[in-house]
C-alpha cells in the first residue's frame, strides 16, 4: 500500500483526495481506498521522510496539502519494484481451511455440498469478469486487473473440480474408513 | 537393442502398417518369382551339337523361345525386366502409411533411440516382409514347377519345368531380395535419421517443376534415331557400335525417364490450369493437391508409364512385322510360289504384349497403393470436410480428378514416345531385290530332274519398301486399357473412402 | 426458443458407453458451453447435434424435426448451410490457401469463384489474417490456422456452431483472441454456439452451462445447467 502510494507520487504531486483517484483508477477491481487510510499512510512516509508536503491549496472547498516525492522515497519505490515477490510463500486460504474443517465435522455430502456451492459462485463470478473483460468500454487497466482475477479464479475452479472428486477418498484417509454416502 | 525388442517396436504400428507389410511381401513374392522363371530359362543346358540338331536346339521345349539358344539369353532378359513394374509397385507399397510410420520412428529417435537403432527397426520391418515374400516366391515357384510339369502330345514340355537352377542361384535371389529391399528402405529413411524434428515440418515448394523433361524426351528420341542407323550402317565389330549403343540404351532411357519426370510437369500444369479455371469445389480440391505435390503423380504413374511406352515400341514393331510379312508374301507370289503367314514372330509380339498386360496390371496395383495412401494420409483433413457438411461425393470426384486428369496427357505423350521409338528403331521395311528360279510346267515336268532345267526361268523380283502403317487400333487399345486400369484403381481407391472419413477419425489426433 | 434438442441421448463405441441418456436444448443465439471430465462424453454428443454421428437411441430435433433419422445426404446438407463446426486444429486442407479454404463452404454451395473469394477474404480480414489469403496452412503458426477455420466455420452464417475444444491447442492470449471474435461474431448474427470444453475460463463465455458425468448430465448440483447471468450483454 505505501508503496503504491509512492508510485502515484513518482508521476506527479499529488495530494490526497488525487492520491485516492488515482488508486481506483489504475487499480479498477481492488478494493476502494479509504481518505483515512490515504492519509495515516502519507504522514507515515512523511515521518520516514519519503514524502514532503510541498504546499496548500483551496480552491472552495477544503484546505488540502500536495506532497511530493523525495529522493530516498525514489530509492525506496525502485528497491520495492526490483524486489521479487515471494511466490505463494503459505498455503493458506478461507476456503482451503472452510472445506478441511466440513470434512472434520461432516460427512463427505456435505463436504461436496459445500465445494459446488463455492464452485457454482466462483464460476458466476468468472462469467461476470468475462462479461466486464469483453464490455466495450473495458480500458487496458481494467483488462490487466480482470485478466488477474480470471487466471486466480480459473485455478480455483479446476482446484474444486479436482477436489470434488478427491472427497471421499480425503475423508476416509480423515477418518481412516471406508467412505460413507455416495 | 535385444532382438525381441527389436522386433516388437519394428511390428508396433497400426492397420495400415499391416497393408505395407503385406504388399511388401506380396511385391517381394512377385519379384522372387521373375527372378526364379529367368533363372529357370537359364539353367536350360545346350545341347552339344549333332548332325540333325546343328543349331543346338533343346527340342524338348515347344516354344522357340526357349528352343532356340540364341532367344534365350532374350526371354530371360524380358522377365528380369518384369520386375521392373514389381519394383516400382514395392516403392509405391513402401509409402504407404510411410507419414505415420516416419512419425513413430522420428518419436523413437525422441525418446533416445539412435539413428542406427531406429534404421535397424526399419530395415526388420521391410527385410522381414520381403524375406517372407521370397520365401512364399520360392513356394509358388516349386508347387508351379511340379504343377505345370505337362508335356503335350508330342513330349514337348511348354515350360522348363526339367530344369533346375543351381541351388547358388536360389540362395542368392532368397537372401539378396530381402537384403536391397532392407537397404532401399534404410535409404529412404535418411530424413527422418538425420533429424528426429525433421518429418513434422516441411516447407511448402513453391515453384513447379520445370518443363526441362520435354527436352529430355526430345534428346532421348534424337538418340535413337541418330543412334539406329549408325549401328546398322556399321559391322558388329565397327568402331561406332558402342557410341550407337550407348546412343539407344541412353536414348531409350532417357525417354523414359522424361515421360516420368513429365508427369510431374503434367500434374503441376493441370492442377494450374484447373486451379484457374474451375467452378466446382472437387476440382479446387484436386487442383490443390496436384500442385502442392506434382512429384506424386509421377511417382505413381511411373511404371504404368513405363509399360505404356514399352507397348506402343511393341506395337510399332508388329506393325512391323505385318508389313514385313505382307512384304514377303508379295514377293512370293512374284516368285509364283504362296507363302503362308510366318506366325513366329508375331507370335513373340504376343508374348511382349502379354508381358505389358502383366506390367500394366501390376502397375494397376502401384496406383491403387497410391490412391489408397493419398485418401489415408488425409484421413483427418477430409474428416472434418465430412463433418463441416462436404458430401463424401465431391471428395471422390476430387481424387478421381486428380487421378485421371493427369494420366490423360501423360499416357498419350507415352504412346507417342513408344510409337516414335519404336519407328526409329526398325525404320521401314525394306526388301532387296532376290532372284528366283522358277519352274514353269506341269508337276511332272518339274519334278523329273533331266526335264526341269529347261522349263526353269530366272526372274527378278523389284526392290520393295513400305513403311509399317501406325498402329492406331493397337495404341488406341493400350492407351484405353491403361486409363481404364487408372479408372479401376480409382474406384477401388474410393471405397477406402468412407472408412477413413468415418467419425471415428475426429477422436484420434 | 429451443431450435435444437436432444432427447435422451443413447451411444455407445463398441462396448463403451459415451452417452447414456443425455437431454438438452439450445437456444436461439445462446452460447452453451459443454464442460466436464475427459472422457465424459462431450465431443460424442456434440457429433451426434450436429448430425455428424447418429445416436444409438433418442432423437436430435432441428426445429422439431428428427434429425438423426435422415439420411447422410440431407445431413451433409444442413452441415455446410445452417451448421458451422471447429475442431481443435488439423482441419484445414492442407494443399489450399486461406482464402480458398475459407471459401470451399461458400463454393459448395454453388457460389460463383470471385465472389466466394471476395467473401473469404472479408472473413479473414474479421480474423485479423487477412494477409495470410494466399498461404498454404503448412506455413502458418497454430493461431493463424485456427483463426482460418474459424472464419470457415462462420462463413455461411451458420445458425449453429459447434467448436470442440476450439482453443485446445492455442496458448491462452491467442486463444482469447480467437474466441473474443467468435463470439462477438456469433452475437452480431444470432448464431448458437455449442462450446464444448474442459478449461472454466473458456466456459465462462457461455451463458449458460451444462456438466456431463460418465455419460449423463451431471444433475447432482455440480452442474450449472441454468444461467447464471443474463447472456444478454
Amino acid at each position: 500500500m505505501p508503496h503504491v502510494l509512492l508510485g502515484l507520487l513518482a508521476t506527479g504531486d499529488k495530494h490526497g483526495y488525487e492520491l485516492k483517484r488515482a488508486h481506483d483508477e489504475r487499480l479498477p477491481q481492488a478494493r476502494p481506498l479509504a481518505f483515512g487510510q490515504v492519509y495515516a499512510t502519507l504522514n507515515r512516509l512523511q515521518r520516514d521522510g519519503l514524502v514532503v508536503p510541498t504546499g496548500q491549496e483551496r480552491d472552495g472547498g477544503p484546505e488540502r496539502t500536495t506532497y511530493a516525492l523525495t529522493d530516498d522515497g525514489r530509492v525506496a519505490l525502485d528497491r520495492w519494484l526490483t524486489e521479487v515477490e515471494p511466490p505463494f510463500p503459505y498455503v493458506a486460504s478461507t476456503l482451503l481451511a472452510k472445506v478441511a474443517v466440513a470434512l472434520l465435522v461432516a460427512d463427505v455430502d456435505r463436504a461436496r455440498a459445500c465445494l459446488a456451492a463455492q464452485r457454482q459462485a466462483h464460476t458466476a463470478r468468472l462469467r461476470e469478469l468475462t462479461a466486464l473483460k469483453h464490455a466495450p468500454s473495458a480500458t487496458l487497466d481494467d483488462i490487466v486487473a480482470v485478466d488477474f482475477a480470471i487466471a486466480h479464479l480459473d485455478a480455483d475452479l479446476r482446484w474444486l473440480q479436482t477436489t470434488l472428486s478427491r472427497v471421499a477418498d480425503w475423508h476416509r484417509e480423515v477418518w481412516h474408513e471406508p467412505a460413507t454416502g455416495s | 537393442m535385444k532382438p525381441p525388442a527389436l522386433l516388437r517396436l519394428a511390428l508396433a504400428g497400426t492397420r495400415t502398417d499391416t497393408a505395407r507389410v503385406l504388399l511388401t511381401a506380396f511385391s517381394a513374392a512377385l519379384a522372387a518369382l521373375a527372378a526364379f522363371a529367368a533363372l529357370n530359362v537359364l539353367a536350360i543346358p545346350t545341347p552339344a551339337a549333332t548332325d540333325e540338331n546343328a543349331g543346338r536346339w533343346s527340342e524338348q521345349y515347344s516354344h522357340a523361345l526357349l528352343r532356340e539358344p540364341g532367344l534365350r539369353g532374350g526371354t530371360a532378359f524380358a522377365l528380369v525386366l518384369l520386375t521392373i513394374p514389381v519394383l516400382a509397385l514395392a516403392g509405391q507399397c513402401a509409402r504407404l502409411g510411410a507419414p505415420a510410420r516416419d512419425r513413430r520412428l522420428a518419436a523413437f529417435r525422441l525418446a533416445g533411440a539412435t539413428p542406427g537403432q531406429v534404421t535397424r527397426l526399419a530395415m526388420v520391418e521391410t527385410g522381414v516382409a520381403s524375406l517372407l515374400g521370397t520365401l512364399t516366391g520360392l513356394a509358388l515357384y516349386l508347387v508351379g514347377r511340379e504343377l505345370l510339369d505337362r508335356p503335350d502330345e508330342r513330349g514337348q514340355l511348354a515350360l522348363p519345368t526339367d530344369v533346375l537352377p543351381h541351388g547358388g542361384a536360389f540362395a542368392a535371389v532368397v537372401v539378396g531380395l530381402p537384403l536391397v529391399a532392407g537397404l532401399s528402405s534404410a535409404l529412404m529413411l535418411r530424413p527422418v535419421i538425420t533429424t528426429p524434428l525433421g518429418v513434422t515440418r516441411r516447407a511448402a515448394r513453391e515453384r513447379g517443376p520445370g518443363p526441362w523433361a520435354g527436352m529430355l524426351i526430345v534428346a532421348g528420341v534424337a538418340g535413337f534415331i541418330v543412334g539406329w542407323p549408325v549401328m546398322l550402317g556399321r559391322t558388329v565389330d565397327g568402331p561406332y557400335v558402342g557410341l550407337a549403343l550407348v546412343l539407344l540404351i541412353g536414348g531409350g532411357l532417357a525417354a523414359m525417364f522424361g515421360i516420368v519426370t513429365g508427369t510431374g510437369w503434367i500434374s503441376y500444369t493441370t492442377g494450374r490450369l484447373l486451379r484457374r479455371y474451375a467452378r466446382h469445389p472437387a476440382a479446387l480440391l484436386a487442383a490443390g493437391r496436384l500442385m502442392s505435390d506434382p512429384w506424386a503423380g509421377s511417382r505413381a504413374f511411373a511404371a504404368l508409364l513405363a509399360a505404356v511406352t514399352f507397348g506402343a515400341g511393341a506395337a510399332a514393331l508388329r506393325s512391323y512385322f505385318v508389313t514385313q510379312d505382307r512384304l514377303m508374301r508379295e514377293e512370293s507370289r512374284v516368285a509364283g510360289g504362296e507363302v503362308g503367314d510366318n506366325p513366329f514372330y508375331l507370335s513373340t509380339i504376343s508374348l511382349v504384349d502379354l508381358a505389358v498386360a502383366v506390367a500394366l496390371v501390376i502397375a494397376a496395383t502401384g496406383l491403387l497403393v497410391a490412391v489408397v495412401e493419398g485418401i489415408v494420409a488425409r484421413r483427418r483433413s477430409y474428416t472434418a470436410l465430412v463433418a463441416a457438411g462436404v458430401p463424401r461425393g465431391t471428395l471422390g470426384w476430387s481424387i478421381a480428378w486428380q487421378a485421371v486428369l493427369p494420366a490423360v496427357p501423360a499416357v498419350l505423350l507415352a504412346l507417342t514416345v513408344g510409337t516414335v521409338l519404336g519407328r526409329a528403331f526398325f525404320g521401314d521395311v525394306v526388301r532387296g531385290s532376290s532372284t528366283y528360279a522358277v519352274c514353269e510346267a506341269s508337276e511332272a515336268l518339274c519334278a523329273d530332274p533331266a526335264t526341269r532345267e529347261q522349263y526353269t526361268r530366272i526372274t527378278e523380283s523389284a526392290a520393295l519398301r513400305a513403311v509399317p502403317d501406325v498402329p492406331l487400333e493397337q495404341l488406341a487399345l493400350l492407351g484405353a486399357g491403361a486409363l481404364a486400369g487408372v479408372l479401376a484403381t480409382v474406384g477401388i481407391g474410393l471405397l477406402f473412402l468412407r472408412s477413413s472419413t468415418a467419425t471415428e477419425e475426429l477422436r484420434t489426433t | 426458443m429451443s431450435q435444437l434438442r436432444a432427447l435422451d441421448l443413447v451411444r455407445s463405441y463398441g462396448r463403451t458407453p459415451a452417452l447414456r441418456g443425455v437431454t438438452l436444448d439450445v437456444d436461439e443465439g445462446e452460447i452453451l458451453a459443454v464442460t466436464g471430465p475427459s472422457g465424459c462424453g462431450k465431443s460424442t454428443l456434440l457429433h451426434c447435434l450436429a448430425g455428424i454421428l447418429r445416436p444409438d437411441a433418442g432423437q436430435v430435433l432441428w426445429r422439431g424435426e428428427r434429425l438423426d433419422t435422415w439420411s447422410e445426404a440431407a445431413r451433409s446438407k444442413l452441415r455446410r448451410t445452417e451448421f458451422g463446426v471447429l475442431f481443435q486444429f488439423g482441419q484445414l486442407v492442407a494443399e489450399l490457401t486461406a482464402a480458398e479454404n475459407v471459401a470451399l463452404p461458400l463454393l459448395l454451395a454453388g457460389t460463383g469463384r470471385r465472389e466466394a473469394r471476395e467473401t473469404a477474404v472479408t472473413w479473414l480480414h474479421r480474423f485479423g489474417v487477412a494477409e495470410l489469403a494466399d498461404v498454404r496452412p503448412g506455413e502458418m503458426s497454430g493461431g493463424q490456422q485456427q483463426r482460418c477455420a474459424t472464419a470457415r466455420a462462420l462463413v455461411t452464417s451458420p445458425r449453429v456452431l459447434f467448436a470442440d475444444e476450439p482453443t485446445g491447442a492455442l496458448d491462452s492470449l491467442t486463444g482469447e483472441e480467437v474466441l473474443t471474435t467468435l463470439v462477438r461474431v456469433a452475437r452480431e448474427q444470432r448464431t448458437s454456439i455449442v462450446l464444448v470444453t474442459h478449461e472454466p475460463r473458456i466456459a465462462a463465455y457461455a451463458d449458460r452451462e451444462v456438466t456431463l458425468r460418465d455419460g449423463t448430465v451431471d444433475h447432482t448440483g455440480l452442474g450449472l445447467d441454468a444461467p447464471l447471468i443474463g447472456g444478454d450483454r
